[in-house]
């Protein structure tokens, strides 16, 4: 497992509100959950740029891109779904 | 978000091939544009307008439930202060229109009486100005906001309201993009899920209405036109995770629907069941649909549909 994706997942969760009670999951959906709101996706692209150490063009964001932390760090880091993460 | 408000205004520009203008097809029917951004209805046009805009009203969600929209209505001026707590004048300041008055000191007033008698006509010389308090609202809905700022609500409210909206543009075309142009709106204030259904059976009443008149249009996701889009938080969020929506004909948004989650609520201190509500509206461009209707339908009133007609086969049961 990545440290970027580590390091990902630690973010949100000190970020995301209203978690549900089995906690924070690799597909729990954070912006059509409301868990994270606009004003996080500015830090969350700051982040992820630092994590891949890449510049990411906001222009070329699709809906979807930040659905969850496995899409995210699918798209940007590089990172292969992580079942263990994810709801049984 | 819901600076999100209302349709937006994706627009295709004509082409030179392009059937004759508006202006020409139907100024015999009460068409009259000024090329600097309005139009003045009258006649059968005016009528078919006036009957779309009591169209749109009978679409609303919330019928279904027996729910009847409560109908507000707001001056065209909106203060600057009530919407500052969505930061609309950050967001949008390429869109904003102002009500500017004259400093009313008797000699700025005399100065401008005796300056404007020399300048030409319909040009307005410059005068010292009384401070800016008033914007010229850019879209109905922001007043229902801020005129039930800080209520707590025990049941859904559905409001429905029109105004004269005022939007600056890089360019004008009749009916199709205007500085001044009429907005009726459905909004919903609620909890999330009182909010989404209403967004979806009014969505759902609204393709019927369409189909009733034979009007190919589809939903397609969009942005709001922000200032400086990709420095905005809100521009990116509504890019992944779409919460705008505009039934467009032919290229032309004639009808948006937006879902704000809890930006007003928050903003405007609204609560329902102790937390921000969340709201929705679905905005409706009166011109714009005289402009699919008339494209459609063609220039003579005797073949234009029965809009109201329309609509009461079309609304949530």
């Amino acid at each position: 497992m990545s440290s970027e994706l580590d390091e990902l997942r630690s973010w949100v969760a000190s970020k995301a509100r209203d978690l549900p009670a089995e906690g924070l999951t690799d597909d729990l959906p954070l912006l059509e959950g409301r868990h994270l709101t606009s004003l996080h996706i500015p830090q969350l692209v700051l982040l992820l740029e630092r994590l891949r150490k890449a510049p990411v063009d906001v222009e070329e964001l699709n809906a979807g891109d930040f659905r969850d932390i496995a899409t995210i760090g699918a798209k940007f880091l590089g990172t292969g779904p992580d079942l263990g993460h994810r709801r049984a | 978000m819901g600076s999100a408000t209302a349709a937006a205004g994706t627009e295709r520009r004509s082409g030179p091939g392009e059937r004759s203008g508006p202006q020409q097809r139907l100024g015999p029917v009460g068409l009259r544009w000024n090329p600097r951004g309005y139009t003045a209805l009258s006649g059968e046009l005016l009528a078919l307008a006036e009957r779309c805009d009591a169209a749109f009203v009978l679409l609303g969600g919330g019928a279904d439930t027996g729910e009847r929209p409560r109908a507000e209505e707001y001056p065209a001026l909106l203060a600057a202060e009530d919407l500052a707590p969505v930061g609309y004048l950050a967001s949008f300041p390429h869109l904003a229109t102002f009500a500017v008055s004259l400093a009313p000191d008797e000699d700025n007033l005399r100065r401008f009486a005796a300056s404007v008698r020399q300048a030409p006509a319909g040009e307005v010389p410059p005068a010292a100005q009384a401070p800016v308090g008033e914007v010229l609202t850019p879209a109905a809905c922001y007043h229902v906001y801020a005129g039930h700022r800080g209520e707590e609500l025990a049941a859904p409210l559905t409001v429905t309201t029109r105004n004269t909206c005022f939007r600056r543009e890089a360019h004008y075309a009749p009916l199709r993009r205007q500085w001044s142009f009429r907005m009726r709106e459905l909004v919903r204030l609620g909890t999330r899920e009182e909010v989404r259904h209403f967004l979806a059976v009014t969505r759902a009443a609204l393709d019927r209405f369409l189909a009733e008149l034979d009007l190919p249009a589809g939903w397609e996701a969009a942005t709001d036109p922000f200032f400086d889009p990709a420095a905005h938080p809100q521009y990116l969020a509504q890019k992944l995770r779409p919460t705008k929506f505009e039934a467009c004909y032919e290229g032309l948004a004639v009808a948006s629907a937006n879902l704000h989650e809890d930006h007003f609520g928050r903003a405007y201190g609204i609560t329902r069941d102790g937390a921000p509500t969340t709201s929705g509206c679905v905005a409706f461009g009166v011109e714009r649909w005289l402009y699919a209707l008339t494209d459609r339908w063609g220039a003579d009133p005797a073949g234009w549909p029965d809009v109201l007609a329309a609509a009461e086969r079309s609304r949530p049961r």
